[in-house]
């Protein structure tokens, strides 16, 4: 078991460090420059709007470069170590299949964690910068203690839109959502040779995930007319990962209170279907010729 | 296990073959193939190029699953873990993770196959040593030449001191002298009670360090045996003296043909072109420090 550990963490490291010295965390320069850039364009609006639209575009920042990071990344996993043929040099050695696959979706995984980790605390510097101008505006220079009531409602006003930790959950969620599309692209290069189809096909399969909520009832409906469109419906219902239930993001971002231990059930479906999608991506790659 | 204690490698009846995608046709690599070869010999593979011996040694190291028959190492089902742990392989045009150091490389390799601590500090600081990489160990491997390349990967094969090592054209690419550095490192190895197995195109290199050897064409095992067999040419003798050069040859011939022999030829012995090379490079460095 320990020496299974070691040997994940020694992929994991070496997928990290490439990813790493190919400065892909360059990416964050490109995040905070949006973030910035947003800001100071739109620092006309009300405080409510501007906090708003600041955890919008971060957000979706955070969820466009996670996603191309994800696909991308997971894609040239499996494809370029073959093509390069460095998996001889690795398969070669007392290293198990799964033990080299789950390496890989580990070492991409710590890269997109580092990504959104980085990013998120850009979101928050940004965030916090805005506040600390807002809050200075109204109080104009007064000590807190001869602050009027209006300016203590209207300071009390700003600290609930920016110190809200609902987008920690958002950015929880976000991680989750990542770490899933990760494991998906990697068991589609288990299979297909071509980067090109692996990326296009996960944007297939996200883009599917997001109507399983149609696809279910479909297969509801249909099931009792049509037993063929039924049960290709029934197929796409239970095989692709329901994408829709991550739409809470949008409504944390809405503004509204959201429960730990619901998002704790999306995160544990998450997570659970992200080793359903790992076992099986193991499974194909242990036949896999090299 | 298998009854022959000092196999090192026994194959019987292994058997690759390639269905070609979309037709009912299939590529054979390889025709069924017997092996016996002996725990510290030198085993040759010969053949030009699609021959089989990539295929063979592929195989060997469970990277690819026969067809038929089956491949066992010291006793151990080819590719099994237990196999792996004994086989240190150097892949044809080896392209390593380029965005490493020698040395990471090194501990890359050493971590997969379970070394740690100082143990493998120690162990890469040696191996370095050994391949004179010592100071170019700290360089990125997008850096190294061919020949570097080449020592590099044999330090990686040999990080978990195997009993076997499959070389593929160690010496493709690399220059003279680099070509007679392995040369010399793979027979300290021999001497070291360790099993090679290497493919080369330079006839040359394969004579000097082989004990025996397969010649393989289009998938086939056109012959096998001791080199000492494979190249004796029966009928006829051959005459090694060191004396003065004035002795006349044509004295000697004359001598020898009186008693009977037919096609003499005498001469004063020539090295090949590659230890004069050698020799000369050598010769101009020792005068250089000098």
């Amino acid at each position: 078991m320990k020496g299974s550990l070691l040997r994940i963490q020694a992929v994991a490291w070496s997928t990290l460090m490439e990813a790493l010295r190919q400065k892909v965390l360059w990416v964050l320069a490109l995040f905070a420059v949006i973030m910035i850039a947003s800001s100071i364009y739109f620092a006309d609006f009300t405080f409510e709007r501007e906090f708003k639209f600041i955890k919008d575009v971060g957000s979706a920042s955070i969820s466009v470069l996670g996603l191309l990071t994800a696909m991308i990344g997971a894609a040239q996993l499996i494809p370029t170590e073959i093509e390069r043929r460095t998996i001889y040099t690795t398969m070669s050695k007392p290293v198990f299949r799964f033990e080299f696959l789950l390496g890989k979706y580990f070492g991409l995984l710590s890269l997109i964690t580092l990504m959104v980790l980085g990013m998120s605390v850009i979101f928050f510097g940004v965030v916090l910068v805005h506040e600390q101008i807002y809050v200075a505006e109204i109080t104009a220079g007064a000590a807190a203690a001869d602050w009027s009531p209006e300016q203590v409602r209207m300071v009390e006003d700003i600290l609930e839109q920016s110190r809200d930790f609902g987008m920690v959950q958002a950015i929880l969620l976000l991680w989750a959502r990542l770490a899933l599309v990760e494991s998906i692209a990697l068991l589609l290069s288990t299979v297909a040779t071509s980067s090109i189809f692996i990326i296009f096909a996960s944007v297939v399969i996200y883009i599917i995930g997001h109507l399983q909520s149609v696809a279910r009832e479909a297969w509801a409906e249909v099931m009792t007319e049509n037993w063929m469109l039924g049960a290709f419906s029934a197929v796409i219902a239970w095989l692709v990962p329901n994408f829709q239930s991550f739409s809470i993001i949008d409504e944390i971002l809405a503004g509204e209170t959201i429960s730990w231990a619901y998002v704790s059930q999306i995160f544990s479906y998450s997570v659970f279907y992200t080793l359903i999608v790992l076992l099986a991506s193991g499974l194909i790659f242990e036949e896999r010729e090299l | 296990m298998t009854d022959h204690p000092n196999s090192a490698v026994r194959a019987k009846g292994l058997s690759k073959k390639y269905k070609l995608e979309w037709t009912r046709r299939s590529l054979i690599a390889l025709e069924p193939l017997d092996l016996n070869i002996q725990e510290g010999s030198v085993f040759g593979l010969l053949g030009p190029n699609g021959s089989g011996k990539s295929t063979t040694m592929k195989l060997l190291l469970g990277l690819i699953k026969p067809t038929e028959g089956e491949a066992h190492i010291f006793g151990y089902p080819a590719g099994s873990m237990a196999a792996r742990k004994t086989i240190g392989f150097l892949p044809e045009n080896p392209y390593f993770p380029h965005y490493l150091t020698g040395a990471e490389f090194l501990n890359y390799c050493g971590r997969l196959c379970g070394l740690s601590g100082s143990d493998l500090k120690k162990k890469i600081d040696q191996l370095l040593e050994r391949v004179s990489m010592t100071e170019a160990g700290h360089r990125r491997l997008k850096t190294y030449s061919k020949g570097m390349l080449q020592r590099i990967g044999l330090a990686q094969a040999l990080i978990h001191d195997p009993k076997l090592l499959i070389l593929d054209e160690p010496t493709s690419g690399v220059d003279p002298q680099g070509s007679r550095f392995i040369r010399d490192l793979m027979i300290d190895l021999k001497s070291e009670g360790r099993t090679i197995i290497f493919s080369s195109h330079l006839l040359e290199q394969v004579e000097a360090v082989s004990d025996e050897v397969v010649i393989l064409d289009r998938g086939r095992k056109l012959e096998e045996g001791p080199l000492s067999d494979l190249l004796t040419l029966p009928g006829k003798i051959e005459i090694e003296a060191a004396g003065s050069e004035a002795v006349p040859l044509e004295e000697i011939q004359k001598v020898l043909e009186k008693e009977g022999m037919k096609d003499v030829v005498v001469r004063h012995p020539r090295i090949s072109l590659e230890e004069y090379f050698i020799r000369k490079v050598k010769n101009e460095k020792k005068a250089k420090k000098g």
